[in-house]
C-alpha cells in the first residue's frame, strides 16, 4: 500500500488480488446481498485509491480496509435496510450440501440455514464483531482497532453476540 | 464465583484470547461445573458451525469491473498531473481564476509597483535598473493582456467591456488580443460590448488585419446602432475599401431608413 501511496497505482491490483475475498465475504456477512457487496468492495477499493493519502504506514493495512469498509456500509447502511434481507437465503441453502446420506444431509441442511438465519437476525454490531473474528480470523486487538473501541470492550462484545447468535438459534430450533 | 461471571469468559476462550490468569480460573470453575461445560460445549459448537455457513463465490465481474474502475482512476490521475490533457481541469480553473480576477489583478499591481519601488530605490547602476523595469514593464503588459483576453470570455457583459476597455492600453497589441477583439465584434450577443469592441477597434485602425476585420464586420452587424457607428468609423478612417461592403448592406430589404440614408451619404463622402 505504501507503493500505492506513493504513486504506483499499479501496486493496487496485487492488493485486490490479495484482499478482495476476505473484504468480500465481511461485506457479504453485513449485507446478505451478494450484489450489494460486490459493488461495496468496488467502492471500499475505489476509496482506498482516492483516500491513499490518508493511509500510514503505522497501521496495517487490513485495518485500515476494514475501516473504510465501515464507513462505506454506514454511509448505505439506510438505504440497505429497506430491502428485503432474504431475497437470497433460500438459494444459498441450496449450495450447503455436501456428500452425505441423505436424512444427513437434510438435518445439517436444516441446521445450517437455522443457523444463517440466526446470524441474519444478529444485531449489526454483534455482527460485525462475530464476522471480524471468525471469519476475517483478527485478533480481539486488531478489532478493537478497526472499531476504534478497547479490547475490552470487543470481549464483552464478542461474548454478548455469542450469546445472542446462540439464544436465536434455540429459539428457532424449538 | 457465580456462573454467570464466567461466562462472559467463554467467547473469549473460544478465540483464544484469555490472560493466562483468566484461563486458569474459568477451566478451574469448569472443572467443578457440569453446567457451565455443557454450555461452553454449546458454544464451541455453534462457533465451529459458523466455518460452514459459506460466503458465495463473488462473480467474475467483480474482477473486470475492478481492473476498469483501476484503469478509470490512473487516466483521471495522469490528467490531473500532465498539463496538455486535463483540459476540463485547466477550465475549471480558468473559471475560478476568472471570477477572483479582479482581486488578483489588484493584487498583482500592487506586488509589482512594490517591486518597482523597490528596485528603483534600491538598486544603484542604471543600465541594469533600466533592464530590470523594461522586464518589469513587459510583465506587466502581459498580465493586462492576459486579463483583458480573459475579461471577454466573462459571462457577464460589463465585465466583458471591462476586458475590452483594458485591450486599449496595451501599446502593441498582437494577434490574439485583435483576433479576440474582432471575434467579440462580430459574435457578442450585447450591442454595448459590440460598440466599446468598436471603439477599442478604432484604435488599433493602424494594423491592416483591424481594417480588414472591420470592413468585414460590416455586414454581419444586424443593428442599426453598430450599423451607424460603423459607417462613423470607417468615414473617420477614410477606409475606401469599405464602400463595397456598405453598398451590399443597402442590398439587405429590413434594413433600418435612418441608417440607410447614413450609409448612403458615407460612401458619398468616401467617393
Amino acid at each position: 500500500m505504501l507503493k500505492v501511496k506513493a504513486g504506483d497505482l499499479d501496486k493496487m491490483a496485487l492488493l485486490f488480488e490479495r484482499y478482495h475475498r476476505p473484504l468480500y465475504g465481511f461485506l457479504f456477512h453485513m449485507t446478505y446481498q451478494r450484489e450489494t457487496s460486490e459493488d461495496l468492495v468496488q467502492q471500499v477499493f475505489y476509496k482506498m485509491l482516492k483516500y491513499r493519502e490518508t493511509f500510514t504506514a503505522t497501521g496495517e493495512f487490513v485495518h485500515w480496509m476494514y475501516s473504510i469498509a465501515r464507513n462505506t456500509l454506514k454511509d448505505q447502511g439506510k438505504s440497505l435496510k429497506q430491502r428485503v434481507k432474504h431475497e437470497n437465503t433460500d438459494d444459498h441453502a441450496e449450495r450447503l450440501s455436501g456428500g452425505l446420506t441423505p436424512e444427513e444431509q437434510l438435518e445439517r441442511k436444516q441446521a445450517k440455514l437455522g443457523l444463517y438465519r440466526a446470524m441474519e437476525k444478529l444485531s449489526d454490531s454483534h455482527r460485525e464483531v462475530l464476522t471480524l473474528s471468525k471469519f476475517q480470523e483478527l485478533k480481539y486487538q486488531e478489532i478493537a482497532q478497526i472499531l476504534d473501541i478497547s479490547e475490552i470492550a470487543v470481549k464483552t462484545r464478542a461474548h454478548r453476540a455469542m450469546q445472542e447468535l446462540k439464544s436465536i438459534y434455540e429459539r428457532a430450533e424449538r | 464465583m457465580k456462573c454467570e461471571l464466567y461466562e462472559g469468559l467463554f467467547a473469549g476462550w473460544i478465540n483464544n484470547e484469555l490472560k493466562p490468569a483468566e484461563r486458569e480460573t474459568l477451566e478451574q470453575h469448569l472443572n467443578g461445573c457440569a453446567a457451565c461445560r455443557e454450555e461452553l460445549a454449546s458454544m464451541q459448537q455453534l462457533w465451529a458451525m459458523m466455518d460452514e455457513v459459506e460466503v458465495p463465490e463473488p462473480s467474475a465481474s467483480m474482477k473486470t469491473d475492478f481492473t476498469a474502475m483501476l484503469n478509470d482512476f490512473k487516466a483521471a490521475e495522469a490528467n490531473k498531473k500532465g498539463s496538455s490533457a486535463g483540459i476540463r481541469q485547466q477550465l475549471g480553473w480558468l473559471l475560478q481564476w476568472r471570477q477572483k480576477w479582479p482581486l488578483a489583478y489588484t493584487f498583482a499591481i500592487v506586488l509589482v509597483s512594490f517591486g518597482c519601488g523597490y528596485l528603483f530605490f534600491n538598486l544603484k547602476g542604471g543600465s541594469k535598473q533600466d533592464a530590470q523595469m523594461a522586464a518589469l514593464t513587459t510583465q506587466v503588459h502581459e498580465l493586462k493582456q492576459t486579463m483583458a483576453l480573459a475579461l471577454l470570455e466573462n459571462p457577464s457583459a460589463s465585465e466583458r467591456i471591462r476586458g475590452v476597455s483594458y485591450t486599449t492600453e496595451i501599446k502593441h497589441a498582437d494577434k490574439e488580443v485583435i483576433d479576440a477583439l474582432l471575434a467579440t465584434l462580430n459574435n457578442d450577443p450585447n450591442v454595448n460590448v459590440r460598440l466599446s469592441t468598436l471603439d477599442a477597434l478604432t484604435h488599433l485602425a493602424g494594423h491592416p488585419e483591424v481594417r480588414q476585420g472591420l470592413v468585414q464586420s460590416i455586414t454581419t452587424q444586424d443593428s442599426p446602432l453598430m450599423q451607424s457607428a460603423i459607417a462613423d468609423v470607417m468615414l473617420k478612417l477614410q477606409e475606401k475599401s469599405s464602400v463595397k461592403s456598405f453598398k451590399e448592406l443597402l442590398k439587405q430589404k429590413d434594413l433600418d431608413h435612418g441608417v440607410r440614408d447614413k450609409i448612403k451619404e458615407t460612401i458619398t463622402q468616401l467617393i
